[in-house]
């Protein structure tokens, strides 16, 4: 196997699995220990310069760092990396000092973001700083987007939310809010020098079933639901209700409506409960406050008397797994399930809509009418045209829309200043920085803490479902903070490895916990994979092999379940080993301005 | 002539390695059979032929077992020390000689009974072998004593009946050569003398043993199972004793495999290393050693008193310093013993007087070992160990239970949350130990000679080493009360003798010389090391106290004053240090020079 | 040393033995000896050894002397007692645990300085005694804890970390072994765990002693050039003569040897121990050839390890004591005491 080539940026970023999981690279394990040092605005603003929306995110972000994360390949539960971003946010002090700087002398080029969502806002705090004239087009009066119309409060307080919008708006964004942009030709008659498109996919799927059109008025999208009871047209629900659908939505969808004075609120899931779209504690949450969630129920027909709604009548099928793997749905042979209902909230998934972008202005839109675009940097088919956020490939989340964000800020700007997208792009590149302070002494908390994923404290549940605006999770105080971020492995600490100082002594392979480390004879990698100290079958993660050593061996370090605990660095006798905390630079215009 | 009975002292002078032993043994059983009290004290050099040796028995109605100054019968069988054979023979004594060759005119004495039988004459025509010409040279003096002190001839052919089982062709000529010398005797001397021996019943039940003899029997009852040593005059016999009685006695019935395990090692260093480790491993161990042994074993003894494991050794004492007599006798390794290794280190010293209390001191030693995990020294002698003595005779109790101290099985240590092996659980300054391999999950821990807290883990904080010292004293408290008591015959004078081992031989009759010149002491016999609280009462109660003690720098009195902050001035030391055993005489003669010197007053009533 | 305790997590798909046990659960606590100490090394070996072998880790009895060397007992098997006795006498402290308790499995571990020096004596006599243990000798030239003097196993003419020449000859223990009837005589190297961790099983699968010479660099103070017992020295002078391999009755991966000659020895517990020789000449049952063959290697400046003698059919103290099979340490006052009822005859052959 070829030796690991440790220049290639990527190389250690992978290691970082959280930072690698995040969309926006957002470096976890660094501002976790700004948290842990009590440092928390520092902690914010790393993660303000990455995510852009770190109070959002510390509440209502999907997390895919957490599944990542190393912890849960040592047996354990991942460190709780969402709400130590909140514990940043909660406690930071005046971020103002640190805000970019917003040049009053613009460069002449004007942009223009349409729908004021996560992606749009990204996009326009990245580039004022250089300058740009920013129109935010809006049909709504306030900016956010979905995560103001369809975040219920109790998850996100309007204050956090509005504090992290107002932030980039004050920035000197040229607001254009309850202006829906009805003719995107006639919009690029303005002549902008670009154009970001931020709407979302703000079209609701919906369910032609029998009765469907007889009780339409007893059935609701759950979006177009959820944006209004945000915007307060709906403010109750009564009787029975059934939200049909197994993602997030249907999570706030049932948690709302018990929030609003549904008698009763049930969620049916055609799927298996395993499969669920909903994230894990989304799906806990609603259990928590006693929500049945029934699977494996496919919706037949709405039953109804004369219009109204009585129920509905679900076929009962089992998951059965094919030889491809896949899970397939077979009938379980019992009766069909009538469940009572007054309402039925429809959360079964969104689509892109974009009825106002005329076809014949150069942007190309695929069968699923999403916009062609090239991944990295988001163009359309109109060069001056980019997309971004969850109008760019269909529904994700905020940290996708923020992550999008960047790399369309990027390509406007190398647009604006006539250069090439692709080859004028900033690489991504890694600084690797030695943490031995002395003989035992190392600059980030080495030792590995065993204990387990603490707990975030809740409201008390009947205050919580009184009023829909009290926010569930009381968040980690200071303290329990400081605990959790223990957790965190500082996987970003990498174990570098020096070839020449090596004496082959196995001290580190007798002292490593993991058995990560092995002096074997060179193979190619499937074999070599086999023949270390504990096999190395996680082939997603790397392995770090070494340039040939004096005994003719390499030492190869299987970087799936390091610990970073640096006790190889520890028992080296020549520094061999050093544990050096790898900083990776993700290409990102905001943060060249600061 | 007023005949006198069973009371005189008969010194056999011989050539090491002649077989004189066997002879001069049956000549004190023979007295011992007949119902008369007898001591024996072999008196050899350190040499295995050649050099003189000396065997003395001392013959008291009485019941007196200490040594008495004089010698009333000399047999005189070695030519090199004549001269002072002949010499130290007490006015009115007899010489029995070999007068083959005539005694020649400078050794003659007035005031000595002169018995000549020319022996070497006798052998010539009986025995052609010179060897054996020799050896029962010895059997025909023997045969001579008996028809001069007229003893019952048949207890000595049936004594050769029985030493020689098995061997018969040797009874015979042996009994030839008894009658050679009793015949003899009868025939051409004045026999029986007035000095003689009589039928008695003084001796009772008692049993006639050596000290090491008795100490190796005890081992086995005390269910001692590994015994490591290296030969060492005069503490060998203790191992040779154990395994001699084991192999008889601790053998499984079924597989005919042995229940104990002995080796001689490679020195006293090995020996008390076996000894920890195997009692580590919580078999009840011992070794035994002398002096020599002792300093070589001293790191060792630190290690276990620090570790806290026990060990039982047995320290025959012989005159030191260093190689000193290796064939004499002292009590002169008591402070080496007890403050044996370097530190603040400090071991309880067992002082057994009898053949009985080696018997008994064995289990007690290793009862006590366990209980206090450390080791225990028992402070025997050459004198006690490697001479015949009358002693009380053996007991043993089925129902005794041997202490194995505080260890935690299996079962307890599933039942306990927490286990410090060095943790005080309760207050006795010992906490509870655990085997190797006994559980597999708790109570493993780590021994060691180093500093460490209560739950055994290193440490070299101030504060936890010396919360360990302080808990390892308040130990040597509970050990106080844990060990032997004084036998104390307290009635309330002021002054009183305080003496220990083999100083309690001969001071029954050194307190009955006192009291008839005016002196009555009150005694303590002290018996172990640290002193029990009645030690303490008896020196704090006592205006003056005699420490009688066979060691030059009176070590006992040493560690009186050290261990019970004595005020030195009522310590009256009185020793004898020269490798015999402390007479009667010595004892007698000391306290009363005392007494005149510092003009103390004495008992009106003088019985006369 | 290090003051940050070793993680107790461990590797997920660490395999387990036939006690369901990991390699982890053989571990002791984290080293205090120097980074890179070979010594490390050699107790991992023991570590992997025990764990490969699923013997229970609580049934040891780990007895050392003093010294760097001696400190390791405590860095493997934690579940076992250990024994930090004094200079040099590990031998005679483990003869006794061997005699109180023939159970326990024994491992002794001493130095060049507390085997060849101080404890010459008691090396010599627990090899005569044939106490059933492995005796494992970390070998590094020099005493560590005093910062570097010589020791008596330093080759003459290798140098001090300063330059100073040693001026007298080396004692080889592997030679006094042979001489004196060990029944299993081995040299390895604490760099190379392929070779010693099956020496290692195959030493505790001896019945008797076991005796491993394990050259076990010291970083601080030999491991420069002019050292014969440096990680560099020694792997350049290394002649690997037989390996070792232990076979349980059930199949098992065997080490892959390089080409030689194979031979099986049965063990007495139904195992095989398989020698791969490197020289198919070498008779590894033949004590006078291995005593040449050392000592002609040695003046060779070379350095011979593997399994150098192994006698077929051992015998142990035990047997030569003729003991009970029951720990001595485990029988009660009725198998010991004889009881009053034979004491009064003993009495009455005292009258």
């Amino acid at each position: 196997m070829q030796s690991t080539n440790v220049d290639d940026p990527n190389y250690f970023h992978k290691v970082v699995d959280c930072q690698w999981a995040c969309p926006a690279h957002t470096p976890v394990p660094e501002y976790i220990r700004l948290i842990a040092e009590e440092r928390y605005t520092e902690a914010y603003m790393l993660n303000w310069d990455s995510n852009v929306f770190p109070g959002v995110l510390g509440r209502t972000c999907d997390r895919p760092c957490e599944p990542a994360c190393r912890r849960v390949r040592t047996e354990e539960k991942p460190v709780a990396i969402c709400r130590l971003k909140r514990v940043a946010a909660d406690n930071k002090g005046d971020v103002s000092a640190y805000m970019p700087a917003v040049p009053t002398a613009k460069n002449g080029k004007r942009i223009a973001l349409i729908g004021a969502g996560p992606a749009s806002l990204a996009v326009a705090r990245d580039l004022l700083p250089f300058g740009y004239e920013v129109h935010l087009f809006e049909k709504d009066a306030k900016g956010g987007g979905f995560m103001r119309s369809q975040i219920p409060a109790f998850r996100l307080p309007e204050e956090v939310l509005d504090e992290e919008v107002e932030r980039i708006l004050d920035m000197g964004v040229v607001c254009h809010f309850g202006e829906e942009i009805g003719s995107m030709k006639t919009l690029m008659e303005q002549d902008f020098d670009a154009y970001f498109v931020g709407t979302g996919a703000p079209r609701g799927r919906d369910l032609e079933l029998l009765g469907r059109q007889e009780v339409d008025d007893y059935i609701h999208i759950g979006i177009d639901w959820l944006s209004s009871v945000a915007f307060g047209h709906i403010t109750e629900i009564s009787g029975k209700v059934i939200v049909m659908g197994g993602g997030n939505t249907a999570m706030d969808c049932c948690r709302t409506s018990l929030r609003l004075g549904a008698e009763s609120v049930k969620v049916v899931v055609r799927s298996a409960f395993e499969v669920m779209k909903a994230s894990e504690w989304e799906k806990e949450d609603a259990m928590r406050e006693g929500i049945p969630i029934i699977n494996n129920r496919p919706p037949k027909e709405f039953v109804h008397e004369n219009g109204k709604l009585k129920g509905v009548l679900f076929e009962c099928v089992e998951p059965v797994r094919g030889e491809d793997g896949r899970l397939r749905y077979e009938p379980t042979g019992e009766p069909d399930e009538f469940i009572e209902a007054d309402h039925v909230l429809m959360a079964i998934g969104q689509d892109n809509h974009c009825p106002w972008i005329e076809r014949d202005l150069g942007i190309e839109f695929d069968k699923w009418d999403c916009p062609v675009l090239d991944e990295v940097t988001l163009q359309s088919d109109n060069p001056k045209v980019f997309f971004g956020g969850d109008s760019a490939f269909g529904p994700e989340n905020i940290i996708w829309a923020s992550a999008h964000a960047h790399r369309a800020a990027i390509s406007i700007h190398l647009l604006c200043q006539g250069k090439d997208l692709k080859a004028d792009r900033p690489p991504e590149g890694v600084n690797l920085l030695s943490t031995k302070m002395g003989v035992h002494e190392w600059a980030y908390d080495a030792e590995h803490d065993a204990s387990a994923r603490n707990l975030v404290p809740l409201v008390e549940h009947t205050t919580a479902l009184t009023n829909i605006k009290v926010e569930v999770e009381l968040g980690f105080d200071e303290a329990l903070a400081a605990q959790e971020a223990q957790r965190c492995l500082n996987c970003d600490v990498q174990t570098v490895f020096a070839e020449k100082l090596c004496i082959e002594c196995d001290a580190c392979v007798d002292i490593c916990p993991m058995d990560c480390i092995s002096f074997v004879t060179n193979d190619e990698e499937p074999a070599l994979r086999q023949t270390l100290t504990a096999p190395a079958m996680n082939t997603e993660q790397a392995l770090y092999v070494s340039t040939d050593l004096p005994t003719g061996r390499v030492m190869v370090k299987d970087e799936d379940v390091c610990l970073h605990c640096g006790l190889c660095a520890e028992r080296c006798p020549t520094n061999a080993w050093d544990m050096q905390r790898s900083v990776v630079h993700v290409p990102q215009l905001g943060s060249f301005a600061s | 002539m007023q005949v006198k009975y069973n009371d005189f002292v008969i010194r056999f002078a011989n050539v090491n390695g002649s077989g004189s032993a066997s002879a001069n043994g049956m000549f004190a059983k023979a007295l011992f059979r007949m119902g008369i009290p007898v001591a024996t004290r072999n008196i050899f050099p350190s040499n295995i032929q050649g050099l003189p040796t000396w065997f003395e028995v001392r013959v008291s109605e009485q019941g007196y077992l200490g040594r008495r100054e004089g010698v009333d019968i000399m047999v005189a069988m070695n030519a090199e020390t004549l001269v002072e054979d002949v010499a130290s023979v007490s006015p009115g004594g007899y010489l029995l000689y070999d007068n083959s060759k005539p005694l020649a005119k400078t050794l003659r004495r007035d005031d000595v009974n002169e018995i000549g039988i020319p022996i070497a004459t006798m052998m010539l025509p009986e025995f052609a072998d010179p060897k054996q010409r020799s050896l029962f040279k010895n059997i025909t003096y023997l045969g001579a004593l008996a028809g001069l002190l007229n003893i019952e001839f048949d207890v000595i052919t049936g004594m050769v009946a029985t030493q020689y089982k098995g061997k018969d062709a040797l009874i015979a000529p042996n009994i030839h050569a008894l009658e050679l010398g009793r015949n003899y005797a009868l025939q051409y001397l004045q026999a029986p003398l007035p000095l003689q021996v009589r039928r008695s019943d003084a001796v009772g039940d008692r049993i006639m043993m050596d000290g090491n003899d008795a100490a190796g029997l005890g081992a086995v009852y005390g269910g001692a199972t590994v015994c490591a040593w290296y030969p060492i005059t005069p503490s060998t016999s203790v191992a040779e004793s154990f395994e001699n009685h084991a192999n008889r006695l601790r053998v499984d019935e079924t597989s005919g495999k042995k229940k104990f395990a002995i080796i001689q090692v490679e020195d006293e260093l090995a020996a008390i290393g076996v000894v920890i480790g195997a009692a580590w491993n919580g078999a009840r161990a011992f070794t035994a050693t002398s002096g020599p042994g002792i300093s070589l074993m001293s790191e060792f003894l630190g290690l276990a008193y620090f570790a806290e494991i026990p060990a039982v050794v047995w320290d025959i004492q012989r005159s030191g310093p260093s190689t000193g007599m290796p064939t004499r006798t002292q009590q002169g390794d008591l402070i080496g013993a007890a403050y044996a290794s370097h530190g603040d280190t400090k071991h309880p010293l067992l002082f057994p007087a009898t053949p009985k209390e080696c018997f008994d001191f064995a289990t007690a030693a290793l009862d006590l070992a366990d209980r206090a995990q450390t080791p225990i020294l028992v402070m025997s002698d050459l004198e006690l160990g490697m001479n015949d003595n009358l002693s009380e005779p053996l007991q043993w109790d089925d129902a005794v239970r041997y202490d194995r101290g505080k260890v935690l099985d299996s079962e307890a240590l599933e039942n306990s949350e927490v286990f410090g092996r060095y943790l005080d659980v309760d207050g006795d300054g010992i906490g509870y130990r655990t085997l190797p391999g006994t559980h597999p999950d708790k109570g493993a821990f780590f021994t060691r000679g180093t500093s460490r807290d209560e739950f055994a883990a290193y440490t070299e904080s101030p504060e936890a080493y010396e919360r360990n010292m302080q808990r390892l004293e308040l130990k040597w408290q509970t050990i106080r009360g844990l060990v032997p008591a004084a036998e104390i015959d307290d009635q309330k004078r002021r002054v009183g003798v305080l003496f220990f081992g083999t100083t309690a031989l001969p001071m029954p009759e050194a307190l009955d010389l006192l009291h008839a010149d005016g002196i009555a002491l009150d005694s303590c016999r002290v018996r172990a090391f640290p002193f029990g609280a009645e030690v303490e009462a008896f020196v704090q109660e006592h205006d003056l106290i005699f420490v009688v003690e066979q060691n030059r720098d009176a070590q006992m009195r040493t560690l009186l004053i050290n261990e019970l902050q004595t005020a030195p001035a009522k310590l009256v030391p009185v020793l004898y240090y020269a490798g015999l055993s402390i007479s009667a005489d010595t004892i007698h003669q000391q306290i009363n020079e005392y007494f005149t010197a510092n003009k103390l007053s004495r008992i009106s009533e003088v019985q006369s | 040393m290090t003051f940050v305790a070793k993680p107790k997590v461990h590797h997920p798909n660490l395999p387990l033995n036939e006690l369901g046990l990991t390699r982890r659960d053989y571990e002791g606590s984290v080293s205090t000896l120097c980074a890179g100490c070979g010594h490390d090394s050699v107790s991992a070996a023991i570590v992997q050894a025990c764990a490969e072998l699923s013997l229970p880790p609580h049934r040891f009895a780990k007895v050392s002397g003093i010294g760097c060397s001696s400190k390791t007992p405590s860095y493997f098997l934690n579940k076992s007692h250990g024994f930090n006795s004094v200079h040099g006498r590990m031998p005679s402290v483990m003869t006794g645990a061997n005699l109180a308790n023939r159970e326990l499995l024994g491992i002794g571990v001493s130095g060049d300085g507390d085997s060849a020096s101080i404890g010459l004596g008691q090396f010599a006599h627990i090899v005569r005694r044939r106490i059933n243990m492995l005796y494992l000798v970390d070998n590094n030239g020099t005493y560590g804890l005093t910062k570097g003097q010589f020791s008596a196993t330093n080759d003459k003419g290798s140098t001090s970390k300063k330059g100073a020449p040693n001026l007298y000859e080396p004692i080889d223990l592997v030679s006094m072994a042979l001489q004196i009837g060990a029944t299993f005589v081995a040299r390895s190297f604490s760099g190379d765990k392929t070779q010693l961790v099956p020496l290692i099983k195959a030493a505790l699968k001896h019945k008797g002693m076991a005796f491993i010479d394990v050259i076990s660099p010291c970083v601080a103070f030999n491991n420069h050039n002019g050292s014969t017992k440096s990680y560099e020295f020694v792997r350049e002078h290394t002649q690997e003569l037989v390996n070792a391999d232990l076979i349980m009755t059930h199949p098992e991966v065997t080490v892959d040897y390089a080409e030689g000659s194979r031979e099986d020895v049965s063990m007495p517990d139904g195992s095989t121990l398989r020698l791969h020789k490197l020289d198919a000449d070498y008779d590894a049952h033949d004590r006078v050839g291995a005593l040449n063959y050392v000592q002609r290697s040695q003046e060779q400046g070379e350095v011979v390890t593997g399994l150098l003698y192994v006698d077929p059919d051992p015998v142990e103290c035990h047997d030569i004591m003729d003991t009970v099979d029951q720990p001595l340490n485990e029988l009660n006052e009725a198998q010991l005491c004889p009881g009053s009822a034979a004491l009064a005859d003993i009495n009455a052959s005292y009258r």
